[in-house]
């Protein structure tokens, strides 16, 4: 279960000071397939990075399965982030330098990546159809091979919470659909809840929770 | 290798120019340091070698640096055999060769050495004896002749062997014999008899450079050192003039089996370690040398010293260069601090654009769970493999440089960079590869994910 309450966050253009969010306040229930619509500038990605742990509020709180993100310490804010969410970019953010299988390694890469770790992650990529595609860095794959080793990397922790920011927002309409088609059996088959920021609502089917958020607060849910 | 290191490693080839301009500036910085500090290691290196050679003590003037800028009367060689705990005196005349086979002596500069044959022989270590090669040694019968034994180097540089003449000042000498030492210090040596030196240096008969002291069986350098002192204590004689001394080493007359002396460096070590005790213009050397040098006083009573003879264990040598070393190495610091300022402030600036275009990257890894440790970590691991790979190739390149430079000027030069010079020089230089990735490291882990994905 995620709890938003009141949460307020602001950013700073210049002299000028915008509010992204103006109170938001909601709850997501676990293993939820949330959606958080709404025009460019209406603060859903702000919303998304805040319930990552991203970033922090300028005010309101944020529980996620029964923590509260404000109250954490930086190393347990590390720690939430690289056990408990697992983050899909729009624009993939993977690493050149790194091929596809030690991408979806990134976050155990500092404290030393076991044998049954790299096989999980060897598993996963195959699973999004990359198992030929191992050993390919980011830019000898397609978009949507890229996106897929995100997908990978996203899930490889087994996270409580999966959060995407427009994920096929780069991609033709059949990557998407193979996208969202790769997110919602991983997800289901490891009882993540999602929340994906998005334009394209022709990715929502019914049962899936749909937030719309104008002008930094949440017109509907 | 860890995937961390593998991953800090993959990141320096993702930028292959920056990353080799900063190992170059980083690796000319330790090349540099290497070198400098290979003249003061090779200088300690040949100083202790040779001392090593030489187990007895010299007694020279008061303020002489080394034999050759010192006079002392003849007379007092039998004085000091009469203090209890001495075995052999062997009295020394010490000159600088000006012309060799025609050829005008600069550097390497060549000394002429005079011995006293007979007691010469009755010394347990003769450190040119002891090394000969070729031929034999300066025997009794060798007294007033021109008969030589000369260094292998100097055999070599003007192609001679033994029984060949070889023409110093305008003397025919006749080589009855060559050695070998291997040490600039030792290696630049015409070994004749006594008298025949004094005769080609215009020395007097009862003046001499030094007097090398054996100690007898069972004898401390403490105890000898405390004899002479006794037995010379109400004696006079002028301490060195520093300005003579230039003089002596341009080959005037001068006045040791010291082996301490020789080469161009002795000589800029010894201006160097002269003692400025007589003010200008007090000659403490008589121009003509003969007697006055055992009767001479001082007319300045302030320029005499309290002791006329200073007898020299080889630990007050070494000593003495060791202070001199440390000076030289106050020097160098400051020498290799200049390229190596230039070198960390190249590897922060490869760090610095490094870190700023990779905002995003590290906002990625911190979405993922790195810590502001593992961040920091990883810009080390990078910033210290720029400085360990750097530190390596410096250190390689200045260790092979010091080796062509000592077989291509063998008889000027020695340097020595040893294992320890080696490896505190990669050490040092992975330091100051970390230190260089401190700043940037820092301003890299303090922004938050989305700040530094929005900055990219």
């Amino acid at each position: 279960m995620i709890q938003i309450q009141n949460v307020r966050q602001n950013y700073r253009a210049g002299e000028t000071v915008v509010q992204a969010l103006r109170g938001v306040s909601c709850e997501i229930p676990a293993g939820a397939f949330t959606f958080i619509v709404g025009p460019s500038g209406s603060g859903k990605s702000s919303l998304l990075y805040l319930l990552g742990a991203l970033d922090e509020p300028a005010s309101g709180e944020i529980v996620v399965g029964g923590r509260s993100l404000s109250q954490l310490t930086p190393g347990e804010r590390d720690a939430f982030r690289r056990d408990d969410v697992g983050f899909i970019f729009q624009n993939f953010n993977l690493l050149n330098n790194l091929n596809a299988v030690d991408n979806v390694l990134v976050p155990y890469l500092p404290g030393g990546v076991s044998a049954q770790r790299r096989e999980e992650a060897v598993r996963l990529l195959s699973r999004v159809g990359l198992g030929d595609r191992l050993d390919h860095r980011p830019n000898q794959l397609s978009g949507g091979e890229q996106q897929r080793v995100a997908i990978a990397r996203a899930l490889l922790k087994r996270p409580l919470l999966v959060l995407a920011d427009e994920p096929t927002g780069e991609l033709d309409s059949e990557s998407g659909a193979e996208i969202y088609r790769h997110l919602r059996a991983l997800c289901r088959e490891q009882q993540s809840t999602i929340v994906i920021v998005t334009h394209d609502r022709s990715f929502i089917d019914d049962g899936d929770m749909v937030l719309t958020i104008r002008d930094g607060r949440i017109s509907s849910e | 290798m860890t995937p961390l290191l593998q991953f800090a490693f993959r990141n320096l080839l993702t930028r292959p120019l920056r990353s080799l301009l900063s190992l170059i500036g980083l690796t000319v910085a330790i090349m540099a340091m290497v070198g400098l500090f290979s003249v003061a290691n090779g200088l300690d290196r040949m100083i202790h070698d040779t001392f090593e050679r030489i187990p007895g003590m010299i007694a020279v003037q008061p303020g002489a640096p080394i034999p050759l800028f010192s006079r002392l009367p003849s007379a007092w060689g039998a004085e000091i055999a009469e203090v209890p705990g001495v075995g052999v005196v062997n009295a020394e005349v010490w000159a600088r060769a000006q012309i060799i086979e025609g050829k005008q002596v600069f550097s390497p500069p060549r000394f002429l050495f005079g011995t006293d044959i007979p007691s010469r022989i009755k010394l347990k270590h003769g450190v040119y004896r002891d090394a000969l090669e070729e031929g034999r040694f300066l025997q009794p019968s060798d007294s007033g002749t021109l008969n030589t034994v000369i260094s292998r180097r100097i055999a070599d540089e003007f192609g001679k062997k033994v029984g060949d003449t070889l023409r110093v000042d305008g003397q025919p000498l006749t080589i009855v014999g060559i050695y070998y030492c291997d040490s600039l210090f030792l290696d630049v040596t015409i070994i004749l008899d006594i008298d025949t030196v004094r005769r080609m240096s215009r020395t007097g008969a009862d003046t001499v450079s030094a007097f090398y002291v054996e100690l007898a069986e069972g004898a401390t350098s403490e105890e000898v050192i405390a004899g002479v002192q006794e037995r010379f204590r109400d004696r006079k004689l002028n301490a060195v003039d520093p300005a003579s001394l230039l003089n002596m080493a341009m080959g005037g007359p001068a006045v040791s089996d010291s082996g301490a002396q020789g080469g161009a460096v002795a000589e800029w070590i010894a201006s160097l370690l002269t003692p400025n005790q007589n003010p200008p213009g007090n000659p403490s050397i008589p121009e003509n040398p003969s007697s006055e040098a055992a009767e001479n006083t001082s007319e300045a009573g302030e320029s005499v010293e309290e002791l006329p003879l200073e007898i020299r264990s080889v630990e007050d040598w070494t000593s003495d260069f060791e202070k001199f070393s440390a000076d030289l190495d106050i020097f160098l610091i400051i020498m290799t601090g200049i390229g190596v300022t230039i070198a960390v402030v190249s590897i922060l600036n490869t760090m610095l654009m490094s870190v700023t275009e990779r905002s995003i990257e590290f906002g990625i890894l911190k979405a993922n769970g790195w810590s502001r440790r593992d961040i920091l970590l990883l810009i080390g691991l990078e910033s210290g493999m720029l400085g360990l790979t750097g530190g390596i190739c410096g250190a390689a390149i200045g260790w092979v440089a010091t080796l062509i430079i000592n077989f291509y000027w063998a008889e000027r030069v020695y340097l020595y960079a040893g294992p320890g010079l080696l490896m505190s020089s990669v050490a040092f230089s992975t330091l100051l590869g970390i230190a260089g990735g401190v700043y940037p490291a820092f301003l890299a882990a303090r922004m938050t994910p989305m700040e530094a994905i929005r900055r990219g």
